[in-house]
């Protein structure tokens, strides 16, 4: 056997004889078991709750009666956002956003619903998942089992005696790296039968899963060499012990939390009720299709009535309120494309912020790439409001399109007790508009998003190997 | 007094404890300052709001004024609810991150409306906030940890515990001296500043002296923790490793594990049903007889049944009042809903009588108003001013009477000042 593997034995055979050490080992695995399970029953009877909702909204949507089409475009319909088979595994930012939306004519909805308005305080301690106990809890068991693997040994002047024998630095530190090593692999191991679990399901995809388990690896290796780096700087065990601490608390439970609010001091978002009144300020100034002296809809009855060459809207082959209903919408629309956009790019500034912060915390960067190649991060909540809004748009229009040519202009001014029937269209036309469906981007888009907190990661992972091997040329020096 | 005085001295000698000490004040005072400037910014959005729907009421107003059509009035014109911060509102953020703070509401059905959020970042609000009672809850046990976890077995294994259990002063006495002086120093560390800013935000000093005291028996509770596992006469790293551990399981594993064990053992309906429930009844109304909505309305409401029945043009009364009907369909459902939330939210509250974590955390809370209990106080004030809303237009609507310019003056408003 070599000398590393026997070191490594020994550094287990250590492990071992420590009773607290097997019993956290123990709780951390079975704790993540119950993650997994309980993260993976939550994302399947959430992803079936939405997929019912959707179908019943599709259903309502299209067993409506005949109509006059405006009526559609305010019954308007209920969307749900699906949820990606990974979030089981990383369910990131689904609590906190809305999942279901209303869209109608002339309105843009927010995402109603999260599961952060609907349950107890405790949600804000954070969640029981698989991505949670290995950002957060496993480095504080490899922390306890291995602060002392090479501080010890100076500390009790073993490690002279191993050198003594003829072994190098170097295999001292190697067979420390293989036995605490081993250990993350095996904390990481219930989580990976989750990721296997959640692959068996359809839809998921094989890039995203190679970047999680990536970063990961690389987040629990690196984990394992900064504590026995510091086990190797840190003469006595104790102060190796606390140093860690200071350095996982730091790391993993304090700039998470800095760094976000830092970023919204820095980068205010605008409020709904500014953005709402900024879009209904820049509308009027556009053009008010109430008013009946407004330049822009004036001109724009001249350019209908040219077009079909005739002098009155009254002779116009089309209904003309539901061409000024298709105006009024592409106007509005474009507006709220306009305000989505600014605050969304305000929130990526936001987390570019955040992501300029987990240079110093790479958990910062493993959470983004974690949540990025799960699809659960901003990124993917916009996706889907994007979707979201261009359906609307698109099912809105198609509506106004019907009321242009499906309802006559004169039916559409009247007001005696007939009107109301005559104004109204035949109910297949609600069926043969399309249901909302939500294109999940591909697996290649989605690791290409993780890239850069795996790169970060790994980064990280080199300049501490790096460093180790620096340290391992002094270990027990100045003894 | 002396002795204290000593003992302090020897203490501050201690590179670990003084910058411990630092550490923990500058932790404090910048989370201080993170939730001033955050309860700052949503005083200034709320300020914000006459001058901005002044601008807004008023293009509604000019376009109503053409037809005078109380109708219009009501459909168009939105009116602002808020919610300001309670004074200690900084100290603990709370819910306020993720619940509007400030939403628009119109004489229309209520509940497609009062669900709606804010703008806010998922991904910063993911992690929590950065408020004093995160330090308070998540941080300072582990100070307490730091400078607790070898106050015995330190002396023990420097060798000179039999020594000072033998001195006059020393044994018991000294233990409990040495530990009331660094709880004594904890505390003030995370209270004196606290207690500044309170003074500056002006919270009331009963408030300033319960979250004093809270703070004290949390810290109270972590140094019991630590004398308890220093009774078992283990080195100080055992020790340090213990309680670490213990913090992992009481402030972030039992938690979490709760909420999932609370979330699953009271199911809510969902709230989109609701929404769902609500906007199916409300367009239903247009496949019936308008007279079968009117008579259920005036069955509710008979105070205007009697109104001049309705002719064969569109009429925003009967708008409106299938509005109200859509939203009085869903009441039952509405109020399970929030029993719902009000049972899971007193499951984690209950939880607090067992951890100290989150039993400090709900307190908090409650003392900044900002925990559910506070959304759905200003849910109810959302609800109210929306009936007063709803009463102000009818008393157009029901009586055909015009709405004028001077008429927008005199809507219903939130809360002073007005306008």
């Amino acid at each position: 056997m070599s000398v590393v593997r026997l070191i490594a034995r020994d550094e287990w055979r250590m492990m071992a004889r420590n009773r607290v050490a097997l019993i956290a080992i123990v709780l951390l695995v079975l704790l993540t078991l119950v993650a997994t399970a309980s993260s993976f029953a939550h994302q399947r009877s959430i992803a079936a709750l939405r997929d019912r909702h959707a179908h019943a909204a599709d259903t309502a949507f299209d067993a409506q009666p005949d109509r006059h089409p405006h009526r559609m475009v305010h019954y308007g319909t209920f969307i749900f956002r699906p949820l990606g088979p990974l979030a089981a595994f990383d369910p990131g930012v689904d609590a906190f956003t809305g999942s279901s939306m209303f869209l109608e004519g002339h309105r843009q909805n927010t995402a109603n619903f999260g599961d952060v308005r609907q349950s107890s305080l405790l949600i804000r301690f954070g969640q029981l998942t698989p991505a949670f106990m290995l950002q957060v809890v496993a480095p504080l068991l490899l922390i306890f089992l291995g602060y002392g693997a090479l501080a010890r040994e100076t500390e009790r002047g073993t490690l002279r005696l191993l050198m003594l024998q003829g072994i190098s630095r170097g295999q001292v530190v190697r067979g420390k790296l293989l036995a605490l090593g081993t250990v993350a692999l095996l904390a990481a191991t219930p989580a990976a039968i989750g990721l296997v679990a959640v692959a068996g399901q359809p839809g998921a995809l094989a890039w995203p899963i190679l970047a999680i388990v990536l970063g990961y690896a690389a987040y629990l290796l690196l984990w394992t060499v900064v504590i026995l780096l510091v086990s190797t700087l840190v003469r006595r065990g104790r102060d190796a012990l606390l140093a860690l601490l200071a350095i996982w608390a730091v790391a993993v439970v304090l700039l998470p939390r800095v760094a976000p609010d830092i970023a919204s001091a820095a980068i205010p978002l605008t409020n709904r009720f500014q953005t709402d009144v900024a879009i209904a300020r820049d509308l009027r100034r556009m053009g008010d299709s109430h008013d009946p002296d407004d330049p822009h809809f004036a001109a724009f009855k001249r350019s209908v009535l040219n077009r079909y060459g005739v002098s009155k809207v009254e002779d116009l082959p089309v209904n003309y309120k539901g061409v000024v209903a298709v105006e009024g919408e592409r106007m509005t629309s474009s507006l709220f494309d306009r305000y989505a956009a600014a605050s969304f790019a305000a929130q990526a500034g936001q987390n570019r912020l955040v992501a300029a912060v987990g240079l110093v915390s790479p958990t910062i960067a493993l959470r983004s790439l974690s949540m990025a190649a799960a699809g659960t991060d901003v990124a993917g909540h916009r996706r889907f409001m994007e979707q979201a809004e261009a359906y609307r748009y698109a099912l809105v229009q198609q509506l106004n399109h019907l009321q242009a040519a499906g309802v006559s202009y004169a039916d559409d001014s009247a007001t005696d007790a007939d009107a109301d029937r005559r104004k109204r269209i035949g109910a297949d036309h609600w069926q043969a508009i399309p249901d909302f469906r939500f294109v999940a981007p591909g697996g290649g888009t989605l690791a290409a998003a993780a890239l850069p907190g795996l790169v970060v990661v790994i980064g990280w992972l080199a300049v501490a190997s790096t460093l180790l091997m620096l340290a391992t040329r002094r270990l027990g020096a100045g003894r | 007094m002396n002795l204290l005085r000593h003992e302090l001295r020897l203490l501050l000698r201690q590179r670990l404890t003084v910058i411990a000490l630092i550490l923990l004040a500058s932790l404090t005072a910048a989370a201080l300052a993170a939730g001033m400037a955050e309860v700052a910014r949503q005083r200034a959005a709320i300020a914000a709001i006459p001058a901005a729907q002044a601008e807004d009421i008023g293009a509604v107003a000019d376009d109503v004024d053409r037809t005078k059509d109380a109708g219009s009035a009501a459909y168009y014109s939105f009116h602002p609810t808020w919610d300001a911060p309670a004074p200690l509102a900084f100290a603990a953020l709370g819910m306020r991150d993720v619940s509007p703070y400030i939403l628009r509401v119109r004489a229309l059905g209520l509940e497609a409306q009062i669900h709606d959020g804010d703008i806010f970042n998922p991904e910063a609000a993911l992690p929590g906030r950065f408020d004093f009672a995160f330090v308070l809850v998540f941080l300072a046990p582990l100070f307490v940890i730091a400078l607790f976890h070898d106050l015995v077995s330190g002396e023990r294994e420097a060798g000179r515990q039999r020594m000072l259990d033998a001195l006059a002063h020393g044994g018991r006495r000294l233990w409990r001296r040495r530990t009331a002086l660094r709880l004594g120093l904890l505390w003030i560390a995370l209270c004196a500043p606290f207690v500044i800013a309170s003074v500056i935000e002006g919270v009331s000093a009963v408030a300033i002296l319960t979250v004093s005291v809270v703070a004290l028996g949390y810290l109270l509770f972590w140094v019991g923790l630590s004398a308890l596992i220093g009774r078992w006469r283990w080195s100080s790293v055992t020790n340090a490793a213990t309680l670490a551990a213990a913090w992992l399981v009481l402030v972030l594993i039992v938690p979490t594990l709760a909420n999932v064990a609370i979330n699953t053992a009271i199911p809510v309906d969902q709230g989109s049903e609701i929404a769902l429930a609500q906007r199916e009844a409300v367009n239903h109304a247009w496949d019936i007889p308008r007279e079968d909505t009117m008579r259920r309305f005036y069955a509710n409401y008979p105070e205007w049944s009697d109104s001049a029945p309705l002719g064969t043009a569109f009429h925003y009364k009967w708008y409106l009042a299938f509005h109200q009907n859509g939203d009085d369909s869903v009441a039952p459902r509405v109020r399970a809903y929030r029993q719902g939330l009000e049972a899971r939210d007193a499951a984690g509250r209950t939880l607090g009588w067992l951890l100290p974590s989150v039993g400090v955390q709900a307190l908090l809370m409650r003392l900044a108003d900002t925990d559910l209990t506070a959304q759905l106080a200003y849910q109810d004030r959302v609800r109210a001013f929306h009936r007063r809303l709803r009463q102000f237009y009818y008393g157009y609507l029901f009586r055909d009477r015009p709405f004028t310019r001077t008429d927008f003056d005199r809507a219903p408003c939130f809360a002073p000042p007005c306008r």
